[in-house]
């Protein structure tokens, strides 16, 4: 598994985005309900170009008209920053190309006590419970991605969503 | 002090070999061998790279294993050290250099050879008092589930911490990649690397 295959992360961003807008932010992964919305950052680019070609940031970054009018004038998502709660955790993150590469994470309010030794264990263990909130997302939409629902109903959704129909 | 405080951004990486029973011993000897060390003398652009400790940039001494082994997890930083000059300043110096060494010498235009020695005198010089640009950029490592997390996204940066790190520790990294997370659903990986890109309000391929 050494492949980055960058068009699936692009459309992991794009279906999580739509995902996310259809269930009023709630998605459930793995039997368990979480909340999950775009924050304050997406950056566009080019199908067949790795610079960005749009970003926009602030507030309402996910409702602004031109972030739907770059992927339906076939810009493809580059980075896109989320915000995601489960219990009484949350989650900003940034996820960035082919990789997943994170940026900007910022993890749940942890406790402050104990040692280096404390501090790492508990900051490792919440970077990791957000791994695997990601791994079943990434799940979830592959299941979606290889299935004839993807053609069918997923990207005629999201083709409706972003003229504003849904 | 890197993955202990304050936001994160990385690049996750799967550590290929297996863990050697000795790797406390190896693991120390290795950062002690690849630890930074102040080169002397650099030329132009040149970077210097080795290990430190995340506590101090300057600490290079790795026989304390609390400093860098946290139960199951090995965290250190990677230094980076380059110096460089200004351009516009070097050139104006060169120059300068040039004119007198014309007037001295009578002649309207000097050799190139003299060029050459003149403008790496002053190369060599400014170096000599110019301060190195210091990056330090953590990595943690969970030694027994051989994963790992570097503080950087840059590729340049990154290819230069996979070297670095293959050198000292004789294990490969390869970057994570979504595919990934399909170890618990290895029935989507090959469909999934086969599918094509969508085209997004102009039909799917």
């Amino acid at each position: 598994m050494t492949e980055s295959l960058p068009h699936l992360s692009t459309e992991f961003f794009t279906w999580l985005w739509w995902a996310s807008e259809q269930g009023g932010g709630r998605l459930t992964v793995d039997g368990e309900e979480i909340i999950l919305w775009v924050d304050d950052r997406l950056a566009f680019r080019l199908p067949s170009e790795d610079a960005s070609r749009a970003v926009l940031t602030g507030a309402d970054t996910a409702r602004a008209a031109e972030a739907k009018a770059a992927l339906a004038a076939g810009k493809v998502i580059k980075e896109v920053r989320l915000r995601i709660q489960w219990d009484d955790r949350e989650y900003g993150v940034t996820l960035k190309g082919a990789r997943l590469d994170v940026g900007g994470l910022v993890l749940p309010a942890l406790p402050e006590d104990g040692d280096e030794q404390d501090r790492l264990m508990i900051r490792m263990e919440a970077i990791e419970a957000l791994w695997a909130v990601l791994g079943a997302l990434y799940r979830r939409f592959a299941a979606v991605r290889v299935a004839d629902d993807w053609h069918q109903e997923v990207v005629p959704g999201i083709e409706r969503w972003l003229k504003g129909q849904a | 002090m890197g993955f202990l405080k304050g936001r994160l951004t990385f690049r996750r990486y799967r550590v290929i070999d297996p863990l050697p029973d000795d790797f406390r011993d190896r693991f120390e000897e290795a950062l002690t061998d690849q630890a930074f060390r102040d080169p002397g003398s650099v030329s132009k652009g040149e970077e210097t790279v080795g290990w430190v400790r995340t506590d101090n940039l300057l600490e290079t001494d790795f026989s304390n294993r609390d400093k860098w082994l946290y139960t199951h997890y090995l965290m250190a930083g990677m230094r980076i050290d380059k110096k460089s000059l200004p351009t516009p300043l070097v050139r104006a110096m060169i120059e300068q250099r040039i004119e007198a060494w014309c007037e001295e010498n009578g002649r309207a235009r000097a050799p190139a050879s003299v060029r050459s020695d003149i403008r790496v005198n002053i190369e060599n010089d400014l170096l000599a008092r110019t301060l190195p640009t210091v990056k330090m950029i953590p990595f943690c490592w969970n030694l027994p589930e051989g994963w790992l997390l570097f503080e950087n996204t840059s590729d340049r940066i990154n290819d230069r911490f996979r070297t670095l790190f293959r050198n000292s520790f004789g294990v490969t990294l390869e970057a994570f990649t979504p595919l990934d997370f399909l170890v618990e659903t290895p029935e989507l990986v090959d469909p999934l690397a086969a599918v094509g890109m969508t085209v997004m309000g102009g039909g799917a391929s």
